[in-house]
């Protein structure tokens, strides 16, 4: 008698799409946070530099920029499994 | 002696790497042509026998158009530092494009056999209404984008055509000092006005060239011809941006004097939210921010031009190998791009059309270096090969929606190979040609259609396709409540923005429009200037709104309907293991 199972490329997909969602949510929210709350209606005068860079942007875009860059090939070095796709048609 | 004077002229240069994009892209196609004999002529020409690799895949998948190359730089130019936050997102988006939804498709469009998007979801469903709504919505989407690149890609080879001489060229690229005025005045009466100039049978010329070629290359090689030249472009693309923004950072004296000398050409707002600007419109207010980071991820993965690229993947390891490609090549040229217009405010502080600003820079910072002419030559056809990459992408999508679609599943089920292929060369000549006609004499409201494709695509197909990709219970009447109610929710949105903007217009003459204004408000003022701005509930973008519209629709659709057969849901969600 065959048992019934859920694809192993679905289950290893969705786990993945979830985790590479939860990426997202977490970049949008630190990076939007840390820009409205240093780059948003600043006295111009208290501006500083980080490597050239404005440093709202340095520390709100250019270092989770960096670090998501990182993170996405983790992501897809050791976290994402290779599933074998069936042959066209079947 | 003329001759030399010729060569250092830019127009020359230019031309001459347009030539050698457009060389180079006749010959990849020859090549994608080869490649794809002696196999079935369907799947070989419009999805390259399921062999992309992780190169091919990470640098084509996502949408580079045009855009990338002028109308983002300008943006830069005209708002400052925020527009990085404007385009943020990309940080995630080489990740979300095949991490979502990429092993699935891939997976799906193998056990159904299909090579387009209608193609798979109508086996998903096994209804044909589902397959009709999505071809007729992507044909449709795809080529209101598509024309308007046609029109792109005229305007630069009629910039860079010689001419009758050289003073003529140089006309034509630095405009006299009344037209300056009027083009940044009234662009509606300068752009009739350079209609009526006999200079505009360049235009003629620079479209029918532009037509000839990409539909050429693409009927030759297909799918692989597309993706070929699109990576070639890519890397192209990385190159050019390296080399400006190697040059032109020091040539400001660093990247902190840039900014510094920006504010002190302009005001401190260009160093902070909601950006810099002339106009009194704030650019990016942080609802605007919040919504970039949804449209550029949910327009991004479910475009039918990168979903067609993910089925066409080779394996499960190519995916996770492009995610990597994708996320380097994103910081190579994002950031080095902000920094190059950034440096562009020292250099050229006050450029009348901002469009201009990646061609005017890569003129003047490689002014001195020998191969200098080459070198800028180079990165101005840049914009040109993405557009031609793009748009033979978009005829691809087309063509393939009309033949496998509409011919090959509704008029001529029983086609032979030879019909097929007769039927595909007919629609993409046909699709080349009526791009031509459109582009004689382009409407107005053509940029208020490519707006609400690009973005009405998204907000129609990402929550169907991830219903369809991961939820048993999902239904085709779902399919089809989620992707109508997406697009028409988005479209009501940006009708009502056009007629707010028109009415906000109109206050004095009219009472419809002091009515309309009473029931929309005034104008919020924010978000790019422009007649076709949507309408923005709570100052977030209306895809924003599409989306949960969408889920709600379709969620709510497919449970109140009846469930599909579980045997036949089975087919795609199961798999019978023997204890």
């Amino acid at each position: 008698m065959p048992d019934i199972q859920e694809l192993p490329l679905l289950k290893s997909a969705k786990r993945e799409a979830l985790a590479a969602l939860g990426i997202w949510l977490a970049a949008t929210i630190y990076s939007l946070g840390y820009c409205y709350k240093h780059g948003y209606g600043r006295d111009p005068e208290s501006l500083t530099y980080v490597l050239g860079f404005p440093d709202w942007v340095f520390w709100g875009l250019v270092v989770p920029w960096g670090a998501c860059t990182v993170v996405a090939s983790v992501f897809a070095f050791c976290f994402m499994k290779d599933e074998e796709l069936p042959e066209s048609g079947q | 002696m003329l001759a030399a004077t010729d060569i250092s002229n830019p127009g020359y240069s230019v031309l001459f790497a347009l030539l050698l994009f457009i060389g180079a892209s006749v010959w990849l196609g020859t090549l994608a042509q080869k490649a794809m004999e002696k196999k079935e002529f369907l799947k070989g020409f419009f999805l390259g026998n399921r062999g992309l690799g992780a190169w091919a895949l990470a640098l084509t998948a996502t949408v580079q158009s045009g855009g990338t190359f002028m109308g983002f730089p300008a943006l830069v130019y005209s708002h400052g530092w925020i527009v990085l936050l404007w385009i943020g997102s990309y940080m995630v988006v080489p990740l979300l494009s095949f991490a979502v939804v990429g092993k699935r498709l891939a997976q799906l469009s193998r056990m159904t056999d299909s090579f387009t998007v209608p193609d798979l979801l109508r086996e998903r469903f096994a209804d044909p209404r589902v397959g009709l709504v999505s071809s007729i919505m992507i044909i449709t989407f795809m080529s209101f984008t598509m024309f308007a690149q046609f029109k792109a890609g005229a305007t630069i080879m009629k910039h860079a055509w010689p001419g009758s001489g050289v003073l003529a060229l140089s006309e034509d690229y630095e405009p006299t000092a009344s037209e300056k005025a009027e083009s940044t005045n009234g662009s509606a009466g300068a752009a009739a006005k350079s209609a009526s100039k006999p200079i505009d049978r360049k235009y003629y010329v620079g479209l029918v060239v532009f037509t000839v070629t990409v539909v050429g290359y693409t009927l030759i090689g297909g799918f692989l011809a597309s993706v070929w030249t699109d990576l070639f472009q890519s890397v192209m693309m990385v190159i050019g941006v390296t080399i400006l923004v190697c040059l032109a950072v020091p040539m400001a004296g660093g990247l902190e004097q840039a900014t510094k000398t920006a504010i002190a050409n302009t005001s401190s707002d260009i160093a902070f939210g909601p950006g810099y600007s002339t106009i009194g419109r704030e650019f990016l207010t942080p609802g605007l921010a919040l919504s970039m980071f949804f449209i550029w991820i949910f327009g991004g993965f479910v475009s039918p031009a990168s979903m067609v690229r993910v089925m066409a993947a080779e394996s499960t390891e190519v995916m996770r190998k492009s995610i990597c490609l994708l996320s380097c090549y994103n910081c190579l040229i994002y950031i080095p791009l902000v920094m190059t217009c950034i440096a562009a405010r020292t250099m050229l502080p006050h450029l009348e059309k901002p469009d201009e600003v990646i061609p005017r820079m890569s003129m003047l910072v490689t002014e001195g270096l020998p191969f200098g002419p080459f070198i800028s030559g180079l990165i101005l056809a840049a914009p040109f090969g993405a557009i031609m990459a793009s748009v033979s992408c978009f005829i691809l999508v087309i063509s393939s929606g009309l033949v496998q679609d509409i011919y090959v599943r509704f008029l001529h089920p029983a086609a032979t190979e030879a019909q097929v292929r007769r039927a595909t060369n007919v629609s993409m000549i046909s699709v080349g040609l009526i791009a031509v006609i459109a582009n004689l004499d382009p409407p107005q409201y053509l940029q208020a259609l490519v707006v609400l494709s690009a973005s009405g695509g998204g907000a129609a197909f990402t929550i169907p396709v991830l219903m369809a990709c991961y939820w048993r219970r999902t239904t085709a009447a779902g399919m089809l409540a989620g992707m109508l109610v997406g697009f028409c929710f988005y479209f009501g949105l940006s009708a009502a923005g056009w007629i707010q903007n028109w009415a906000s217009t109109a206050t004095d003459s009219s009472s419809l429009a002091r009515s309309v204004i009473q029931v929309l408000g005034p104008d919020p003022k924010i978000g790019v200037p422009g007649l076709f701005r949507p309408y923005y509930i709570l100052g977030i973008d209306p895809m924003v709104w599409s989306l949960f519209v969408s889920a709600i629709a379709g969620v709510c659709t497919s449970l109140v309907t009846k469930p599909p057969s579980e045997e036949h849901v089975s087919r795609f969600f199961d798999v019978a293991v023997v204890k």
